[in-house]
């Protein structure tokens, strides 16, 4: 029997017509579940689930009952049940929250510690966040918890949330999650054109300036945010003792090159530092004392430009590195204390060591050394090297090897045979 | 045609010398002799600076205000003379002109101090024609064959060059991007190579260049503080690493070589080397400032 085409084709396309109209009900429950199957049945065992729903935000997916958008509800092979990696799952539905290129990143989000900060079922507050307000940033950020909450003067915007200045996923545009860098960030809510604004800032034009290099944006003790350290000109509004008059062609230009603009007041302190056997390289060149220090305001003694350590690892990294990668550390350096030992400026020793003899810098802690130690002073040749006396530097590295006590050899044998060589083996 | 490939073949004969020139075999830093004293037996202090001719060396006895004169017969080396003037304070660079006289940077005063050939004080170096030169802080220099002198100042950013007789010629700007620069050398073509000691980085010019470029990428896994360059004339440069105790081998496309030597107290090791010069008939002197001596290696 021969079928006619003109029956075919019909019955053929009401055939396909069916199966497409079929088609996404199959898909939607391939597996025959049974109702309630991706979520709601969950609770007839996970029944602490029902208090966990009255919280006043809840996750969407709990929210709609699809418990296995998360989770695998056989097997897995990631804590949990979950479905994928923590990393990978939330940024399946919340992948907006990083930009293509960001300037930051938190690393806990990038991470996937997604459940540090929220609930992934529900939660008390907006965004399921565990802690509402800044109590959430300041549990991981406890020094700068304490820092705003010591400040005599506060900031708005951080009373208001951190959240106010910095997204806490990722910016898009900003260093350390900044919505925006400064000074475009500031200058959303300080006008530069204000007659105020411009008073305060002794009619320079500051609206290009860098405003954290003076202000602490997240509270001060001092009025204007200043940072804890202010430079007495700058305290006093004196501007043009460095700079030129704001209404100048270049109005910051400064009034001399390097050290020199700062031998106007330190004249003194300059000139012992440049009459010492050895000055610090830095002062004497281009840029002279500002690289070291910053010449408005600081959060560190000495208006330094950042923690001593890190100010020193500007030039001194490999030594910094080379400390800060061993297990047995010198205390002073560990605390970021270089000065401890080092003259910053200048000083009459290699090293610019404070004082003439190592022993004598070491002493300075090391108070022992003063009445037990092994032979130590210029009256005791090293038998390595004629031209060498022993001292303190002779077993010891200040800035570590990697050894106990921080000596040359790994152990108190072979550091006491290197010169002792007759009870060597 | 076959007139055309013969002309090839000599060419790339004639080539291979000039290339193997180029990259000739680094010295091998065998240590030779330690020199310790003057002759009443007096040690170094903190030397940080040697110059070299064939036959014989000047040593900047840093720590001690002296410099030291050594005749070198063979691997022998014999006192000859020690120069001290007011003007000699903590020298920390020493270079020889063509004429024979002797110039040092005063670490101290920060200003090039000329001597003559018997250790007499002749004046100052000054720079005439260039930048206000009492501004100038010198933090090495050196003076090439034809006795032009070469100025590293930090102060105005620039290398300064100037004619035997003292005039400006030019100045090349240091790189913009830097950490802190210690020193340079210029080779027998008269190209420039700096070091940046931060970002243990050399960067070239060539004679007739206006700005430096970068020749090696950063250094930093084999070398920990360089503070010190010298060159053999032959496809080689020679880095002291001060923090790291040890000489490295750096070729001409900036490329690491090798290291020579290792930190420590015996004979043949360094401890804060400085000063280096390759004497040309194989010998290369150490500045090996923290051991209080000058060592001789070939």
């Amino acid at each position: 029997m021969r079928l006619r085409s003109d029956f075919i084709v019909p019955s053929l396309a009401l055939l396909l017509c069916l199966g497409v109209a079929a088609a996404p009900q199959a898909a939607e429950n391939k597996f025959n579940l049974k109702e309630g199957a991706k979520g709601k049945n969950c609770l007839s065992c996970h029944d602490n689930f029902e208090e966990i729903l009255k919280k006043p935000f809840v996750h969407t997916p709990l929210k709609n009952w699809d418990c296995t958008g998360c989770h695998n509800p056989h097997a897995s092979s990631h804590g949990k049940f979950l479905d994928a990696e923590a990393e990978e799952i939330c940024v399946s539905c919340h992948a907006d929250i990083f930009p293509d290129k960001p300037a930051s990143s938190h690393k806990v989000a990038v991470e996937g510690g997604c459940v540090k900060c929220h609930d992934p079922h529900a939660a008390a507050n907006r965004a399921n966040l565990h802690v509402g307000g800044n109590g959430l940033c300041f549990g991981c950020h406890k020094a700068m918890g304490a820092k705003v909450g010591a400040a005599k003067f506060k900031h708005t915007p951080v009373e208001k949330g951190c959240v106010s200045c910095h997204n806490p996923h990722a910016s898009a545009d900003g260093p350390v999650l900044l919505k925006e860098a400064v000074p475009g960030l500031c200058l959303k809510c300080h006008d530069p054109n204000r007659q105020v604004f411009q008073k305060q800032h002794g009619d320079y034009e500051v609206a290009k300036a860098q405003c954290t290099s003076c202000h602490d944006p997240h509270g001060s003790g001092r009025k204007g945010l200043f940072y804890d350290t202010v430079h007495a000109p700058f305290d006093k509004k004196m501007c043009r003792q460095c700079h030129e008059q704001p209404t100048a062609e270049k109005p910051f230009k400064v009034k001399a090159d390097g050290y020199k603009l700062c031998m106007g007041c330190h004249n003194n302190m300059v000139n012992e530092a440049l009459l010492k056997r050895r000055t610090h390289w830095p002062i004497v060149d281009r840029v002279g004392c500002l690289n070291c220090h910053s010449p408005h305001a600081s959060p560190e003694a000495g208006l330094l430009k950042k923690p001593m350590t890190a100010v020193c690892a500007q030039c001194h990294a490999d030594t910094v590195e080379w400390h800060a990668s061993l297990k047995v550390k010198h205390s002073p350096i560990a605390e970021g204390q270089c000065t401890a030992c080092h003259a910053p400026h200048a000083a009459n020793q290699v090293f610019l060591l404070k004082e003439p003899s190592v022993i004598t810098v070491c002493n300075g802690c090391h108070e022992w050394g003063k009445h037990s130690t092994h032979p130590l002073g210029p009256d005791f040749k090293d038998p390595r090297n004629p031209n060498l006396t022993v001292d303190c530097l002779s077993c010891h590295r200040s800035h570590g090897t990697g050894h106990d006590k921080l000596m040359h050899a790994a152990s108190q044998t072979e550091l006491c045979t290197n010169c002792h060589t007759k009870f060597g083996r | 045609m076959r007139a055309t490939k013969i002309n090839i073949f000599a060419m790339i004969l004639l080539l291979c010398p000039a290339q193997a020139a180029l990259a000739g075999e680094a010295l091998v830093f065998k240590p030779v002799v330690s020199i310790y004293t003057d002759a009443d037996g007096k040690g170094f202090l903190a030397p940080e600076d040697v110059a070299c001719s064939a036959g014989s060396i000047v040593i900047a006895d840093t720590g001690n205000d002296r410099l030291l004169r050594y005749e070198l017969q063979g691997n022998e080396v014999r006192y000859a003379a020690q120069f001290t003037a007011p003007q000699l304070q903590s020298p920390i660079r020493v270079q020889r002109t063509a004429k024979g006289e002797v110039w040092v940077l005063n670490g101290k005063t920060r200003r090039i101090v000329r001597l003559s050939e018997a250790g007499q004080f002749l004046g100052n170096f000054e720079m005439k024609g260039g930048p206000d030169w009492a501004s100038v802080v010198p933090r090495s220099f050196r003076i090439d064959r034809e006795d032009k002198v070469y100025v590293l100042d930090i102060a105005g950013g620039a290398l300064l060059v100037a004619s035997p007789a003292g005039d400006f010629l030019r100045q090349i700007a240091l790189p913009a991007e830097f950490g802190s620069f210690a020193d340079f050398v210029v080779d027998s073509g008269g190209t420039i190579y700096l070091v940046d000691s931060v970002n243990a980085r050399i960067h070239s010019a060539s004679r007739e260049a206006q700005r430096f470029s970068p020749l090696s990428k950063s250094l930093k896994e084999q070398l920990r503080f360089p503070a010190y360059i010298a060159t053999d004339n032959g496809g080689n440069l020679y880095l002291t690493d001060q923090n790291g105790g040890k000489v490295v081998v750096v070729g001409l496309d900036g490329s690491f070589q090798g290291k020579k030597s290792d930190r420590g107290w015996k004979e043949g090791m360094l401890n804060y080397p400085v000063g280096l010069c390759l004497s040309g008939d194989g010998y290369a002197f150490v500045a090996d400032r923290n051991n209080n001596r000058v060592q001789v290696f070939r």
